[in-house]
């Protein structure tokens, strides 16, 4: 029933002037099959002993179902359908390499899952693969013309036939490849395939992938951001027991026109000055919290965007940070003169009395994963540290370190409990269970306040371990912690003061 | 289920190459492959459908 036409008229008829179009796709055809399919299975998989693992199958098998409507093409012309499904697997392929690549993208240089061609993964060609397709679809479009879709099935050329046949060997050496490597049906293909053989012995055939798992559109990555409304504040209900309490000395609402609850406090004893923060606020009070100096609104959006700050600390020479949970980070620095027009891009509202200094993103590796709450500066060290907070996904206290010299990651750490702390975990408990929303350091010491269970742990910087822990009682929702004196200054996020005597000294230094 | 898929595949391929006047199973079974890689793939990625970076 083939005709022997190699192309089509203007009035449907056979014509023996190769066409263009059909040229173009074949060699399309031919290059798709062989070069990243073939070379997998020929190459990578026989050759070199590589299988792939499940996501680079249908990734491979999207391609090869690419190629398959070039085929159809080639055979009964550009027919609607066949572009339609050919647009969708590309789409599909697109989102395929995304989802594989984004697993290692973010890796160290030159790391990376299975071999690597030309200095790319596999999974990466994958994505650039896809959208050559895209780009040669759309090339091969605009040849098509209306003759073309008038056209009934066409007899194959020559080399329209070898790439018919290559798609064939090709496909069939995917086939044994996947008996081997992944099984007749129901097994499938593994995560973390094993190395080709074509000795049976070899084979692990799997279905560890039909294992029941929750459904997730964004897995660990789902992380909720912090919310204090859902945590205890009782230190009964805390995973330390008998724990002495603090002296409450003072609490009273701040008397401050901020424009939020207050998310971090900090004390400069050099000017006698607080810095407080809200979501995107940053103020400079007197050494009371009784008065304003100076303030002004962070534009959170512009280029780094910072999240709700959290975190606020003194630097040196005046500096101050501000840290959003999200562990980014602004550094300002107070100026008379500032000028309001330069600042307009940094800030909303009083331009005049800082200028930014940097903005950028803290990087972390236990903490990664986790928001934090605090910030704290270490003069002693020139350092900053963060603590961690727990979120639906993951518990865990981590201690950050960044060195102020080049705002990196420096120490990190999970602080465990001081044998000679003399107080115990509630059994099946841990230290991960708090959520620190305001740190400080004093004297070699870091003094967390967590606001589940109004619990203040003192962790030695040296030792890195928790060698004290107080309760507080009647704290809501504390948001930061700031040491004047003999005193801890903490504000909450109902813009309540409570003043509290800083615990005995503890521990070494 | 790969090697099942690849066996349509080649199943398919051959219907064009040397049955086309069957073109129509032909298209049924690029469908049925379709549906399959994109069952298989979402299968092994259910627990983060999404790709893990940030949004």
């Amino acid at each position: 029933m083939d005709r022997t036409s190699s192309a089509v008229t203007g009035t449907g008829q056979p014509s023996e002037r190769p066409d263009r179009l059909f040229i173009v796709l074949t060699l399309a055809i031919l290059f798709l099959t062989i070069v990243p399919v073939g070379t997998a299975v020929f190459w990578l998989g026989f050759a070199r002993g590589d299988s792939p693992c499940v996501m680079c199958w249908e990734q491979r098998i999207g391609m090869l179902l690419i190629s398959l409507i070039g085929l159809f093409v080639l055979r009964f012309g550009p027919q609607p359908k066949y572009i339609g499904m050919a647009v969708i697997i590309s789409a599909w392929g697109l989102f395929m390499g995304l989802r594989h690549t984004g697993m290692h993208a973010a890796r160290d240089v030159g790391q990376g899952f299975s071999l690597e061609i030309f200095g790319a993964h596999t999974y990466t060609w994958a994505l650039f693969i896809y959208w050559v397709c895209v780009v040669v679809m759309g090339a091969l479009l605009l040849m098509v013309r209306s003759e073309h879709l008038r056209a009934g099935p066409r007899t194959l050329r020559g080399i329209e036939r070898l790439a018919g046949g290559a798609f064939l060997v090709v496909v069939g050496a995917n086939i044994v490849q996947a008996f081997a490597s992944t099984g007749p049906p129901p097994f499938m293909g593994q995560s973390d395939p094993i190395r080709f053989s074509f000795n049976p012995r070899h084979w692990n055939w799997s279905l560890k992938e039909w294992n029941p798992a929750r459904i997730s559109l964004r897995g660990r990555w789902s992380v909720d951001k912090p919310d204090l409304a859902t945590l205890v504040g009782d230190p009964a209900a805390g995973p330390l027991v008998n724990l002495p309490m603090l002296t409450v000395r003072e609490r009273k609402p701040l008397k401050l026109a901020l424009d939020g609850a207050p998310t971090d406090v900090a004390y400069d004893p050099a000017t006698d000055q607080f810095l407080l923060t809200t979501a995107s606020g940053v103020y400079l009070t007197d050494g009371t919290l009784g008065r304003v100096n100076r303030h002004t609104i962070i534009d959170g959006g512009f280029s780094v965007d910072l999240g709700r700050i959290a975190g606020a600390a003194f630097l040196d020479e005046g500096a101050v940070m501000a840290v959003g949970e999200n562990k980014s980070y602004v550094i300002l620095r107070p100026n008379d003169h500032a000028s309001a027009n330069s600042n307009f891009r940094f800030f909303l509202a009083s331009r005049d009395k800082f200028d930014e200094v940097s903005r950028a993103r803290f990087g972390t590796v236990r903490a990664r994963l986790l928001y934090i709450m605090s910030a704290a500066y270490d003069a002693a060290s020139n350092s900053i540290y963060t603590v961690t907070v727990p979120n639906n996904r993951a518990k865990r206290l981590v201690v950050s370190r960044f060195d102020r010299r080049d705002l990196t990651l420096s120490e990190e750490y999970s602080p465990p409990l001081s044998p000679e702390a003399g107080f115990t975990l509630v059994p099946k408990r841990t230290l991960d269970e708090l959520a620190v929303t305001g740190a400080t350091v004093a004297d070699g010491k870091l003094f967390a306040l967590s606001a589940a269970y109004g619990t203040l742990l003192t962790i030695d910087l040296g030792t890195r371990q928790v060698v004290a822990a107080h309760a507080i009682p009647g704290l809501r929702h504390p948001t930061g912690i700031a040491i004047k004196g003999g005193d801890l200054y903490i504000v909450d996020d109902a813009g309540m003061l409570t003043v509290v005597a800083r615990p005995p000294a503890q521990g070494s230094d | 289920m790969e090697f099942l898929n690849l066996v349509l595949i080649f199943a398919t391929a051959f219907i064009v190459l040397r049955r086309p006047g069957r073109e129509r199973l032909a298209f049924r079974l690029l469908v049925v492959s379709t549906i399959l890689m994109v069952f298989l793939f979402s299968m092994a990625t259910r627990t983060g459908l999404l790709p893990g970076v940030n949004y």
